[in-house]
């Protein structure tokens, strides 16, 4: 009995040293962060292997949701005789919801594992401690340009899931259902107005963050060699994909309370 | 000068540096000899404040370095060049970005200043024309010559050099020690190198500290070495 107590005691207190050096890690990128130490190469460097990596699995994913959205749009509303809403169902559901989730997930999967194998496999072969060595702090020239990359990435692919997304419901609505284009295009810019945009937005920098913070995270701390570098990316996935879902149900919830 | 006084460690319950007491002098250079797990890494990690004492201290050129902050470190280790059992070469860049990383960072030399002195850095390694080479399709060999050139990049006065030749043949070990003696002796560095490579410690150093367990057990000149009467050095050595 005593045993398991122990081990579990031991378990709850190993979370909370891990969060709590999390959150330091997290203030050390912030400081450099607000001090301007951010190495703009870098981060263009970033950003464009961040983005070209996901940028075809996004657009293939958001083209086939707003295609599929449209369609079992057009089955439920003509049961109550409201066809002519379909681009106002597609649109407001990837803009609200499913444009910023699934690129994040999509994204963790991609850029996440990306960083962390990256930092976890330069962390098993000493090239960040041999960073310190030579006078230069590691997490200004490794992580920050990681973490402001996926910042500013993760944006942009959710503007561009939008996008093919509408352009998906756009071409089943028109080629299927028949449904004039012009009117088509006409309802999706009426019904989305700021709120919408930026509701979905505002999520999105916040899944940014969250997905930048656990992958840097993961990699730097990497342990155990080749075989720490696998175990260390997957945990950084799995644990981007949680906090998403999780954070999503919240901020929502917050959303939806003080802008509706 | 590096002067190690009464220096302690413990590391999960073990104690890994008890009472390291060490000087070395302006332009020595000293091989630290042990068996595997004597804590020799240990030691160089102490030396170059990857690691704090639980007591002790270390002074460099009269400022005791464990008690600076990770920023004043940082600064520290520009004048330091730390040599990596595997190299640890960034594997992202290749053998001339790594070598012009640490001039980039630190001076405000422009490129074709750097261009010449990387050049000139691997022709003391032995390494001209594998600028465009990235470290996974270097040797073994080539990657502690690449990473030996990183390390003396800014003209360091102080080398340390962890196991430079472990995973190596023979013939490359001597030619591995022989390259840091002739760079030390070069540059006027004040080296610290560790090994359990007794042949080649004995034939490129000017004195010998040997460590068991933590301890410094014996140091002194190739002489003092080879006569001593302390059983453990006396089993190390045959
Ligand atoms: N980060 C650490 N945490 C816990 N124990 C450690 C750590 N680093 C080293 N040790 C322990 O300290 C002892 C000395 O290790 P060290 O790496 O200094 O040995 P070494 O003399 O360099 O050996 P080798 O020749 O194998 O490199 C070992 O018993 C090792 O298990
Ligand atoms: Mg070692």
């Amino acid at each position: 009995m005593m045993n398991i107590l122990r081990s579990i005691g031991r378990y709850v207190i190993g979370i909370f040293l891990g969060l709590g050096n999390a959150i330091f890690f997290l203030l050390e990128i912030l400081g450099n962060i607000v001090k301007g130490k951010i190495r703009v190469q870098e981060v263009l460097k970033q950003i464009f292997e961040q983005g070209v990596q996901s940028l075809v699995i996004v657009a293939l994913t958001s083209f086939a949701s707003g295609a599929v959205l449209a369609m079992q749009g057009h089955v439920m509303l003509e049961r109550f005789g409201a066809k002519e809403y379909v681009a106002h169902l597609v649109a407001l559901s990837l803009v609200r919801e499913l444009s910023p989730v699934f690129t994040s997930f999509i994204f963790s999967g991609k850029a996440g594992a990306k960083i962390a194998a990256e930092l976890g496999s330069m962390s098993v072969n000493n090239q960040i401690v041999a960073t310190r060595t030579l006078g230069v702090d590691p997490v200004e020239f490794l992580v920050v340009p990681r973490f402001v990359a996926c910042f500013l990435v993760l944006p942009l692919l959710v503007v561009f899931s939008e996008l093919l997304g509408i352009m998906g419901g756009y071409c089943v609505s028109v080629f299927e259902a028949g449904i004039p284009g012009s009117f088509y295009v006409t309802q999706t810019l009426r019904v989305i107005n700021y709120v919408d945009f930026f509701s979905g937005l505002i999520k999105t920098f916040f899944f940014a963050f969250l997905i930048g913070w656990i992958c840097c995270y993961q990699g730097f701390f990497t342990q155990g060699g080749s075989l720490g570098v696998g175990k260390y990316t997957t945990k950084a996935v799995a644990y981007s994909y949680i906090f998403v879902v999780l954070s999503n149900v919240f901020l929502t919830k917050v959303i939806l309370a003080l802008w509706q | 000068m590096i002067e190690i006084i009464h220096l302690f460690k413990k590391l999960e319950d073990q104690m890994v540096l008890t009472d390291v007491n060490l000087k070395i002098a302006l332009g020595e250079i000293l091989v630290v000899l042990g068996g595997s797990g004597a804590g020799k890494s240990v030691l160089l990690q102490h030396l170059i404040g990857l690691m704090k004492p639980d007591r002790g201290s270390i002074m460099i050129d009269s400022k005791d370095i464990t008690r600076l902050k990770e920023r004043e470190l940082l600064q520290m280790r520009k004048n330091i060049g730390f040599l990596f059992q595997e190299g640890a070469l960034y594997d992202f860049m290749n053998v001339f970005e790594n070598i012009a990383f640490p001039l980039q960072e630190h001076t405000t030399m422009n490129e074709s200043g750097i261009r010449a002195k990387v050049k000139e850095a691997l022709k003391i390694v032995g390494l001209e024309g594998a600028d465009e080479k990235f470290p996974s399709e270097l040797s073994g060999g080539m990657k502690k010559r690449a990473a030996l050139a990183r390390a003396i990049i800014l003209d360091s006065k102080i080398l340390f050099c962890d196991e430079p030749t472990s995973g190596l043949d023979p013939i490359l070990s001597k030619d591995i020690t022989d390259l840091i003696q002739n760079i030390s002796r070069q540059l006027k560095c004040t080296t610290i190198i560790t090994s359990h490579d007794m042949k080649n410690a004995l034939r490129i150093a000017d004195r010998v500290a040997i460590v068991f367990k933590g301890a410094i057990l014996a140091t002194g000149t190739q002489k003092d070495i080879l006569s001593s009467q302390n059983a453990y050095v006396r089993e190390f050595l045959n």
